[in-house]
């Protein structure tokens, strides 16, 4: 699959602050989720995708354009679609996408009937033709994502595309992001928190964490569910614990967290796990079923960012 | 939902260049600004004046001609606040007098009434220009599309210089047309043929500098009140600050303020301005006057770029 984003050891510096650090990484087209916690460095990154931040040091090439000489011909035929509530004050939601439209340079006729045919697409309705900043966050929500595709660009970068819908709303705009993917063949960008919509619309994700991309993998390897164990963490010594475990013909292995990992996880599991810390004479501080592993991948970030910020 | 839900179709076709996205920008904002009550007021008053002036030019024009009408010129150009000419001057100078007569009338229309319908119109329009893209956080959707600060910028510009143009360039030279027309000898256009140009450069010295000045009050606040205030401040002030010096002057001359020359033009931009037009428009003024005021409205555009571009280079990175 040809990459639609490439960067090569990327570092950006605000100041003595260091937002991203020697990023490298090679992103395909298709849909992509960028998954981080917050102060992840996602924003940052989004801002050099689109020329609008300097890198420090690296190089970044988007649909083959190299930054920042790139960068016009980059935001023509890129799609951003922001996270903050931005709007043009005065227009309606039909005038704001065709004065989009024009700004990214579509003829003035050309213009209205694009913004017409991309608001139809998103469900607009007749809300279109009321003032901007009367809309509720669903409408401003549609009116941001029509304007970020009315000039028909070749990579969409969403940016919290689904932040306030309603269930249902949010159910219809993960299935237009789809619809685009499949049927016009876009590659989309999509920064996020919310593990359900990446696992609906993206075919692989990128995790960053404390200003680096710690991995991008294609979501069938990480939605593949996790062997079945149970992650026990004692307090005391852990020898005795894992030998009783063992006798009874379970494996046990030691993570770096200093937790247990133990499976198979069968139905008895629980109860013998007390029984062995009772044996053993250690107390069980936690014991946790394991989890799907996009979703582990994804805590381990933020526990990764948690413990850089203390 | 559409009767007919064709679901994503793409565009294709051949895109404008870079540069029709300034004028994008400032259609835009001269439609948005249009739906301004006030300013559409503005704008018809804005030809009052004008069609004042045109009985003058007619008057004078049959004083000059015809020895016909010298009563109700005299009774207008006396009520005309420049006093560089006198209204003998004008009624006694003949034709040789002519072309600066017409100079006088209209560089008086340029800085009393369009003067202070430009002050109002900018301090209307002007103030949300950027700071309500600011409060709105528009700049993010403009500075995603192919387009620069420069352009941005430029577009914004477009929409206080397409109004100042129309309340003060537009009857200024319509204003000259229509004294050509209403003047019984077309001799008249060999005397005055530079004053429409002149009125252009006037117009330039105007439109350059206030531009600037009001873009970068914009762009240093999302609260499009304090732009307007400190846009109105900065004439406010400097006008009681040079009449105040002026009175001052008077007190220690034992004469009127009228009668002196003027040393503090500097304080006030109103006045500043004024000496460029009065030179621009063929009047003497002091060399040393015309350098300082020149030196100060370059100076302010420039600083009033610098801040406009420097605060946009900021939001772009944020």
């Amino acid at each position: 699959m040809t990459a639609v984003i490439e960067l090569q050891n990327i570092t950006k510096f605000y100041g003595a602050f260091c937002a991203l650090n020697d990023v490298s990484c090679s992103i395909p087209a298709g849909v992509t989720g960028l998954l981080g916690p917050n102060g992840a460095g996602k924003s940052t990154l989004i801002k050099i995708l689109l020329g609008l931040v300097r890198v420090s040091s690296g190089r970044a090439f988007v649909l083959g354009c190299e930054l920042p000489e790139g960068k016009t011909r980059i935001r023509s035929r890129v799609g951003y679609m922001p996270e903050d509530d931005c709007y043009f004050a005065g227009l309606s939601g039909v005038e704001a996408v065709r004065y989009l439209a024009r700004l990214s340079g579509i003829p003035s006729r050309e213009a209205l009937r694009r913004a017409h045919e991309i608001l139809d697409f998103c469900d607009a309705g007749q809300e279109r033709y009321r003032d901007v900043e009367t809309y509720s966050t669903g409408m401003r929500q549609k009116v941001k994502f029509a304007a970020a595709m009315v000039h028909d660009p070749d990579l969409l970068i969403l940016d919290e595309p689904t932040a306030g819908l309603d269930p249902e709303e949010r159910d219809r705009m993960l299935t237009r992001i789809g619809a685009l993917a499949r049927e016009a063949g876009k590659s989309i960008l999509i920064s996020t928190h919310i593990l359900p919509d990446v696992q609906a619309t993206c075919d692989s994700v990128a995790f960053m964490a404390k200003g680096r991309i710690r991995m991008v993998e294609s979501l069938a390897v990480l939605s593949k569910p996790a062997e079945p164990a149970v992650h026990v963490r004692l307090l005391g010594a852990s020898e005795r614990f894992q030998e009783l475990a063992v006798s009874d013909g379970y494996q046990v292995e030691s993570e770096s967290s200093g937790t247990l990992a133990i499976r198979p996880a069968d139905e008895r599991l629980a109860d013998r796990v007390w029984q062995w810390a009772r044996d053993a004479g250690v107390a069980v501080k936690s014991l946790v079923p394991s989890r799907n592993s996009l979703e582990q991948v994804f805590l381990e970030c933020v526990r990764e960012g948690e413990r850089a910020s203390l | 939902m559409p009767v007919f839900d064709v679901g994503y179709r793409p565009w294709s076709g051949e895109r404008e260049s870079a540069w029709r996205r300034v004028g994008v920008i400032a259609t835009t904002g001269i439609r948005l600004a249009w739906k301004n009550q006030w300013l559409r007021r503005m704008l018809f008053v804005a030809w009052l004046p004008a069609i004042y002036f045109g009985i003058a030019f007619f008057a004078y024009e049959r004083a000059l001609e015809e020895g016909a009408g010298e009563t109700l010129g005299r009774a207008i150009i006396m009520r005309m606040p420049e006093g560089r000419l006198t209204v003998d001057q004008v009624f006694q100078g003949g034709t040789a007098e002519r072309r600066p007569v017409w100079a006088f009338m209209l560089m008086t229309l340029f800085r009393y009434p369009q003067g202070l319908l430009m002050v109002m119109l900018v301090g209307l329009i002007a103030p949300p220009l950027i700071s309500r893209d600011l409060r709105t956080r528009s700049h993010l959707l403009y500075f995603s599309r192919p387009l620069g600060i420069a352009e941005y910028v430029l577009g914004k510009a477009t929409v206080v210089g397409t109004y100042l143009f129309l309340i003060s360039t537009l009857p200024a030279v319509c204003l000259y047309v229509l004294g050509v027309l209403l003047s019984p000898s077309l001799s008249v256009v060999g005397d005055t043929w530079d004053l429409p140009l002149r009125v252009c450069a006037a117009s330039v010295i105007v439109v350059i500098p206030t531009t600037a000045i009001a873009l970068a009050l914009s762009s240093l606040t999302e609260e499009t009140r304090y732009a307007s205030f400190g846009w109105f401040a900065i004439w406010v002030v400097g006008w009681v600050a040079h009449s105040s010096l002026m009175i001052m002057d008077a007190e220690r001359l034992g004469r009127f303020a009228m009668d002196i020359p003027s040393r503090w033009t500097f304080v006030s931009l109103y006045h500043t301005l004024g000496d460029l037009q009065s030179s621009i428009f063929g009047f003497q003024v002091e060399a040393r006057r015309l350098q300082i005021a020149t030196a100060i409205l370059t100076g302010l555009t420039f600083v009033s770029l610098v801040v406009v571009f420097r605060r946009m280079w900021v939001l772009h990175r944020r």
